[in-house]
């Protein structure tokens, strides 16, 4: 099974470690390698990017690392990417014309 | 790793490799100064692309001069055409105030092109005649300064190259060597914990300043300006902070020295042993020329699969990145992210390969191609615009 890595309990993101599909169960795992639970995958994610472990609101923020790295512009259900399409900077925002760029060439779904 | 081999300067450095510097001064010169590199093993052009003229482009030739001062340079040529106000001897006096050898042409002045390069291969002869008379020492490792730089990151970057880089900088700080990082727009966010590593409350001020005035620089309200690649996005990183939190880790963990102003009126270097930060760009090409210019004989690079390489401070690359790490990179840090390899382990290979290169083992692709010697410079004019300070 594909493996998504938490760094830090606080985290409400993993990271993918291999690519995966939509539909795809993954198995979330600790900086250990402890197993902590199963996770249904809403959209296809890519090798490195971050699938949400718990939903979030608009302003919520985006914990990887145990640090605030970002906030939600949407809702953002479980299960479900969490990258440009949905996040944003606390500081310095993206481009908006490289955002586009980016869910065009990730081919990310977009709602 | 208590001391390493390498060539002795007059001004008391001690540099890995043994190259010489051909200076264009203007950029009018740079196809005279490509004609006497390509006849001379050994040489390394850089060049002012920009104008001929001095006034407001002092800082980018503040980091060509201190760049021919690096430890791996053991003398330089230098070339103008002649009609600007950037002289050959505005560029050369420093150097030569190093107890380099340096000698000076001006295309119009020796009646044009062809007899430029003529005498430049004549001139450069001498320098070659120096630099292969330079003796080898075996210098103790204070002499080290290691540039750290991140290009290319992905999510594997925070996670595997740079922690591991981070391991190895802070066991070499132990031994007594010196480091320097930069890219401070890539550690916005990063300000608590970086200030709380400050030596003094002068330097943790000096952290917020920095920081900040790059902020500044690169967050112009209607602007379409890239803070983060295309790529960095597409390998997993969302935010500048989510890129600044793998950043910081290959800075390790040790108190921060100072953090060294690169402007037009001062180039700071470090003064004693241990952990820096600094004004090095984030820009690729322009980095490696800002580390050559602060005086690092080499530089760990953390990447995917990029070859970044530069050709006066030799480039070791680590990747984490099992989809895109190449023949190009130096260490394999992709066990890390497999969850079969440990930070110590690569820390580890990353210090022996480090021992290798300081004592004059090619890196992976050393001789083969190199990033563009870029000088980057803040403008002037924008900086009065922005209320950055010149201090």
């Amino acid at each position: 099974m594909i493996k998504a890595l938490r760094l830090n309990a606080a985290d409400n993101v993993a990271t993918l470690l291999e690519n995966a599909s939509k539909g795809e169960t993954v198995l979330v795992i600790s900086e250990q390698n402890e197993s902590l639970g199963e996770l249904e995958l809403l959209q296809a994610i890519p090798f490195g990017n971050k699938v949400a472990l718990r939903p979030m609101k608009p302003e919520d923020q985006l914990i990887k690392g145990g640090v605030a790295v970002g906030k939600a512009i949407k809702p953002v259900p479980q299960g479900q990417l969490a990258h440009v399409q949905n996040i944003r900077s606390l500081n310095l925002d993206i481009p908006e014309v490289m955002i586009n760029e980016i869910i065009t060439q990730m081919e990310i779904e977009v709602d | 790793m208590q001391t390493f081999r390498g060539y002795q300067r007059e001004d008391g450095s001690v540099g890995i490799r043994n190259l010489i510097m051909v200076i264009a001064a203007d950029e009018c010169a740079e196809g005279i100064a490509r004609a006497i590199s390509e006849k001379t093993p050994g040489t390394v052009v850089v060049t002012n692309y920009n104008t001929c003229m001095y006034g407001g482009n002092e800082e980018m030739i503040g980091t060509m001069i201190n760049a021919a001062t690096n430890p791996n340079i053991a003398g330089a040529l230098v070339i103008n055409m002649g009609c600007g106000s950037i002289t050959p001897d505005l560029v050369a006096g420093p150097i030569r105030a190093t107890g380099r050898p340096v000698e000076t042409l001006t295309c119009i002045k020796e009646s044009g092109t062809v007899s430029t390069i003529r005498e430049g291969l004549k001139r450069i002869a001498k320098i070659v005649e120096h630099a292969d008379a330079t003796p080898m020492v075996n210098a103790p490792i204070s002499k080290l300064l290691v540039g750290i730089k991140c290009g290319g990151s992905d999510t594997s970057s925070g996670i595997a190259s740079n922690p591991s880089v981070g391991l190895a900088a802070d066991k070499l700080i132990d031994m007594g060597a010196s480091a320097v990082a930069g890219e401070l727009l890539e550690l916005l966010g990063c300000e608590h914990i970086l200030k709380e590593r400050a030596v003094t409350l002068e330097v943790s001020e000096k952290i917020d300043q920095l920081i900040s005035d790059e902020e500044k620089r690169w967050h112009v309200e209607g602007t379409q300006v890239e803070t983060m690649s295309v790529g960095n996005s597409i390998g997993g990183l969302t935010t500048i902070e989510e890129k600044s939190l793998g950043a910081l880790a290959k800075t390790g963990s040790k108190p921060i020295q100072d953090i060294l102003r690169i402007n037009a009126t001062k180039l700071e270097k470090p003064e004693a042993p241990g952990m820096y930060l600094s004004e090095t760009t984030m820009l690729c090409g322009g980095s490696a020329m800002h580390f050559a210019a602060l005086g690092c004989q080499v530089i760990l690079w953390t990447t995917g699969g990029a070859g970044f390489n530069n050709p006066i401070v030799p480039v070791i690359r680590v990747s984490g990145n099992s989809q895109l790490i190449n023949e190009d990179i130096d260490i394999d840090a992709t066990g890390i992210m497999r969850g079969e390899d440990s930070l110590e382990k690569v820390s580890e290979q990353i210090l022996k390969t480090l021992e290798g290169v300081i004592n004059g083992e090619k890196t992976a692709i050393e001789d083969f191609g190199y990033a563009y010697c870029s000088l980057i410079q803040k403008d002037q004019r924008v900086e009065r615009l922005l209320s950055i300070p010149a201090e």
